[in-house]
């Protein structure tokens, strides 16, 4: 095992580097720099001013000679200024947007995966029965409605309509990221005031995360009863909560451990279409404006997060299944 | 239960923000990446409409382009001695100078007058080459002489045309300075300028961002909390020195900024009651028409005559130009003749935004009033394509030699104004036989160094988009012949239609160094009557910039001169705390 998980890792090192090769190569090639659009509109810009900027900013160089200064950087342990907020990148990513995203995507997945597992088995044991139907229909209304929408509908519902039904009684804000009390209020005023702005976004994600592990969790337990081992177990008698705790429940959970391996590099990387919506200063949207504004360093720390998680998470998730399937062995 | 009564207290505070406490709470869909960078290293307008309520001028336009003086104890005129020209032999400008007295009660935020020094620091800093100042014009050719310790005078030599209208920045010296000195002396031998950036960053991002706010502004507000990504707060500067009419305290002592970059849901926040005003920056057009519907006496919506020039570059460059006739102005005249600006701006703007006919903003002194009004008239749209040869086919489309007249038009993809612009004036051509196919881009794409400077290799036929006309300092640059980018210069210049007319460079170089007003104005009468004939660009709209603001906040307005409605922050207040109108939004 020692030695399959040191193999893995050091594949992972060629992997990385490839991948940040690939990032910065297909950033760097797109059109246009962040000098050209500091200077469009500006009649006045002499070619000497901007031939100046380019320098100060390297965009004077090929993107692999500034691909390889920044590699050379990045392994001394600098990741640069992010162009656009005029802080280390590292900062910008860690301590100013992946906390909010965290805070938003955890809860989601913590709790849509309590809420899922348990609805998903229910619906399995209860093929074709009526709260069956119900939850197939529910769960393919809330991944079919575009998360937009979705929003956009929430957002109406609840911070016009129903406060003025009400008379602001009943109200939800619109959008953004807390902020109505004093930081030094004391923990809990702040809290629930992140809580109150907190509602929104996080039902909106987890709804559609609810409906998607539903789903799969009945796909899972369905195939997992009907298989030999589940019957030999019902013929020997032994009780049907039993057999579908102990024996089919187990086996049910590895495509779902797959799934939720493969989100958790997700929840670092936000939803952009959530926090679009709802104005939450997340990654999602983060690593949309960088691109846009081709902020370089910010691009760069937060696809490498992403893609860092995603081979170490790939590799927690094979040996998870070890964990839960006695069949799996990588000696 | 004590906690949930003071969280009670606060919420309700927050619902009840504005003449509550005396607090304004504004909406913008940018966030500035740093504030209170005095050498603007980043121009992104929402840092400049916040840098407005923390940041003083010597002097400033109001809202409506007259002058006012603010760090200054007076506007330096012609007629007060303050504004001198130097004139050669032959009667040519050779320099042109500016003395500034600093008021007595100037002061920073911590007490510490301003003076003479502030204003030479921060011009010996945007001079320096290692500061990645977007443009320098006209601060590389200025010099600041002390006269004593209140009183400078800048000269600029070469003389600068707008001497008058604008003065040099400032920044806290006795702040600032030692650790301009230690980037000095970090960087003086390095070569590498990528180095030499990122220690200007470190530099600049130790009194700008929101870990390290501003330690002292001049301005009426200073910054007192910035939550990165959700929100910035300012608080009344103590040590200002203009004094609203009455009492202080009637006038609002906490602006917030909130911001919320999707517009959509700025809109919400405006129709629940949770902002007392929106920024300069923010609304769509349509959407601002969508909130006009919903006010209900709770907040109003104004379309303010803004800066910002619509219009269709028309290719004139290169092989296929010159098949289609798109060099002649003629077949220009034919194109804009052939569509109904009117309709078009009643259709989309419900006419608040007016149609333009020349490059110059109408609120300017150099706007020509009579210059030609391109009215649709198909009959001359169709006799002047005639004149060119150019006759319906049996498709109905224009031909000549065999070529249809069919033109590609472009602009950013995903901007639904301009993409429903593109869909009318489509329709519009097409019934006089000009097939025009709709082929838009990403602005990166548009706006990259592959597309509009291209134009020599037929890349477009028409793109539209947009110039931001300043009303003050309007020189004409946009149309001049040095401005077509080309291979020779490194496709550096902005005149992408790549029209070049002798009479027009001429005028265009005279006006330069023409310190008359009027007289400029008759040189600027001129060039618009060519351009207006010769139609590099179809011109079709200057901008409103929307905005919404809750009854009864006074002095929240701004225009085409001042921008932002940030330009009168000391006044801004609530009628119901007693503050007094001086300015109302026109």
């Amino acid at each position: 095992m020692g030695t399959y998980i040191l193999k893995r890792i050091l594949q992972m090192i060629p992997l990385l580097l490839l991948i940040s090769l690939v990032i910065y190569g297909l950033t760097a090639l797109q059109p246009g720099d962040p000098v050209d659009q500091l200077t469009f509109g500006n009649t006045n810009i002499t070619p000497e001013d901007i031939a100046r900027l380019k320098a100060a900013y390297g965009l004077d160089q090929p993107w692999y000679t500034r691909y390889l200064f920044w590699l050379g950087q990045a392994v001394r342990g600098d990741l640069g200024y992010s162009q656009d907020f005029n802080i280390p990148a590292t900062e910008f990513v860690f301590q100013q947007r992946m906390p909010n995203t965290l805070l938003l995507t955890v809860p989601a997945l913590v709790l849509s995966t309590l809420i899922a597992v348990p609805l998903g088995i229910f619906s399995a044991i209860r093929q074709y029965s009526l709260p069956d139907y119900l939850l197939t229909f529910l769960s393919f209304l809330a991944f079919s409605a575009p998360v937009f929408w979705v929003g956009a509908m929430a957002l109406y519902l609840f911070a016009i309509f129903l406060p003025n039904v009400t008379g602001g009684a009943v109200s939800l804000p619109p959008g953004g990221l807390g902020g109505d009390v004093p930081a030094d209020a004391g923990w809990w005023a702040v809290a629930l005031d992140k809580l109150k702005y907190l509602i929104l976004p996080l039902s909106i994600l987890m709804l559609r995360e609810i409906a998607v592990t539903t789903r799969f969790m009945r796909a899972s337990m369905l195939e997992v009863m009907n298989q030999d081992f589940i019957r030999t177990a019902r013929a020997k008698g032994l009780p049907a909560r039993r057999v579908l705790y102990k024996h089919a429940l187990r086996n049910a959970l590895v495509p779902i451990l797959t799934i939720m391996g493969l989100s958790i590099p997700g929840l670092f990387g936000g939803a952009v279409i959530t926090e679009t919506v709802f104005s939450w200063p997340g990654m999602g949207k983060a690593i949309l404006d960088a691109l846009v504004s081709k902020d370089f360093n910010v691009v760069m720390v937060s696809l490498m997060l992403l893609s860092i998680l995603t081979v170490v998470f790939q590799l927690l998730t094979d040996l998870a299944y070890a964990a839960v399937d006695p069949r799996i062995r990588y000696s | 239960m004590k906690k949930t009564l003071v969280l009670s207290a606060l919420l309700l505070g927050m619902a009840l923000a504005g003449p509550a406490n005396n607090s304004l709470v504004v909406g913008t869909s940018q966030e500035p990446p740093n504030i209170y960078d005095p050498w603007n290293t980043n121009n992104l307008a929402v840092t400049s409409e916040i840098n407005g309520y923390m940041g003083a001028a010597l002097i400033a336009p109001d809202d409506d382009g007259d002058l006012y003086a603010d760090i200054a104890t007076a506007v330096p005129t012609l007629a007060n001695g303050g504004y001198k020209v130097v004139k050669n032999a032959a009667g040519d400008v050779v320099r042109n100078s500016m003395t500034y007295s600093i008021r007595k009660d100037a002061k920073w935020s911590d007490g510490t007058p301003i003076k003479v020094a502030d204003f030479q620091f921060w011009l010996k800093v945007v001079n320096d080459d290692r500061v990645p100042v977007p443009e320098r014009t006209p601060w590389n050719r200025a010099k600041i002489t002390a006269v004593d310790g209140d009183t400078f005078t800048v000269t600029y030599e070469p003389p600068y045309l707008f001497a008058d209208q604008t003065g040099p920045g400032l920044a806290p010296s006795h702040i600032m300075s030692a650790s301009w000195n230690a980037f000095d002396n970090a960087t003086k031998n390095q070569k590498d300028a990528k180095v030499v950036n990122e220690e200007w960053k470190k530099f600049i991002s130790a009194f700008t961002t929101a870990r390290n706010l501003p330690k002292v502004v001049a301005g009426p507000f200073r910054p007192t909390s910035w939550r990165s990504g959700n929100s910035l707060t300012m608080t009344r500067n103590p040590n200002y020195w203009r004094k609203p009419k009455g009492d202080l305290n009637n006038y609002v002592q906490t602006v917030t900024y909130r911001f919320i970059p999707n517009t959509n849901t700025l809109k919400v926040n405006v129709l629940s009651g949770q902002l007392d005003a929106i920024s300069a920056v923010s609304l769509t057009f349509d959407q601002a028409i969508d909130l006009q519907r919903s006010e209900r006496g709770k907040f109003k919506t104004y379309f303010v005559p803004g800066a910002i020039w619509e219009h269709i570059d028309v290719n004139a460059r290169g092989t296929k130009a010159k098949e289609l006739d798109l060099d002649d102005p003629r077949m220009r005249q034919a194109l804009l003749l052939s569509i109904d600006r009117d309709a078009l701006t009643k259709a989309l703007f419900q006419g608040k935004q007016a149609v333009s006919n020349s490059w110059v903003n109408p609120i300017s002194k150099l706007y020509k009033k009579n210059v030609r009004d391109y009215n649709q008239n198909v009959a001359q749209a169709r006799q002047l394509f005639t004149q060119l040869g150019w006759t319906p086919g049996s498709d109905g489309i224009l031909q000549k030699n065999g070529r249809k007249l069919a033109l590609n038009f472009s602009t950013t993809a995903g901007n639904s104004t301009r993409e429903r612009v593109q869909q009318i004036l489509q329709d519009q051509w097409k019934k006089v036989g000009v097939q025009v196919t709709i082929q838009n881009y990403p602005a990166s794409v548009f706006f990259g160094p592959d597309m509009l400077s291209k134009g020599q290799e037929g890349k477009w036929d028409l793109a539209m988009y947009a110039w931001t006309g300043n009303p003050i300092f309007e020189e004409g640059n946009l149309f001049k012949a040095e401005s077509i980018p080309t291979a020779a210069n490194g496709y550096a210049g902005q005149n992408y239609s790549g029209w070049n007319d002798a009479e027009f460079n001429r005028l265009h170089k005279q006006a330069q160094t023409e310190f008359s007003l009027p007289e400029r104005i008759k040189l600027f009468d001129r060039m618009q009557t060519i351009w207006s004939s010769e139609l590099p660009a179809l011109p079709l709209y200057y901008r409103v910039n929307p905005y919404t603001k809750v009854t009864g906040l006074n002095n929240y307005t701004f225009s085409a001169y001042t921008l932002y409605p940030s330009w009168n922050a000391y006044q801004i207040g609530w009628a119901s705390r007693g503050a007094a109108e001086v300015n109302k939004q026109k």
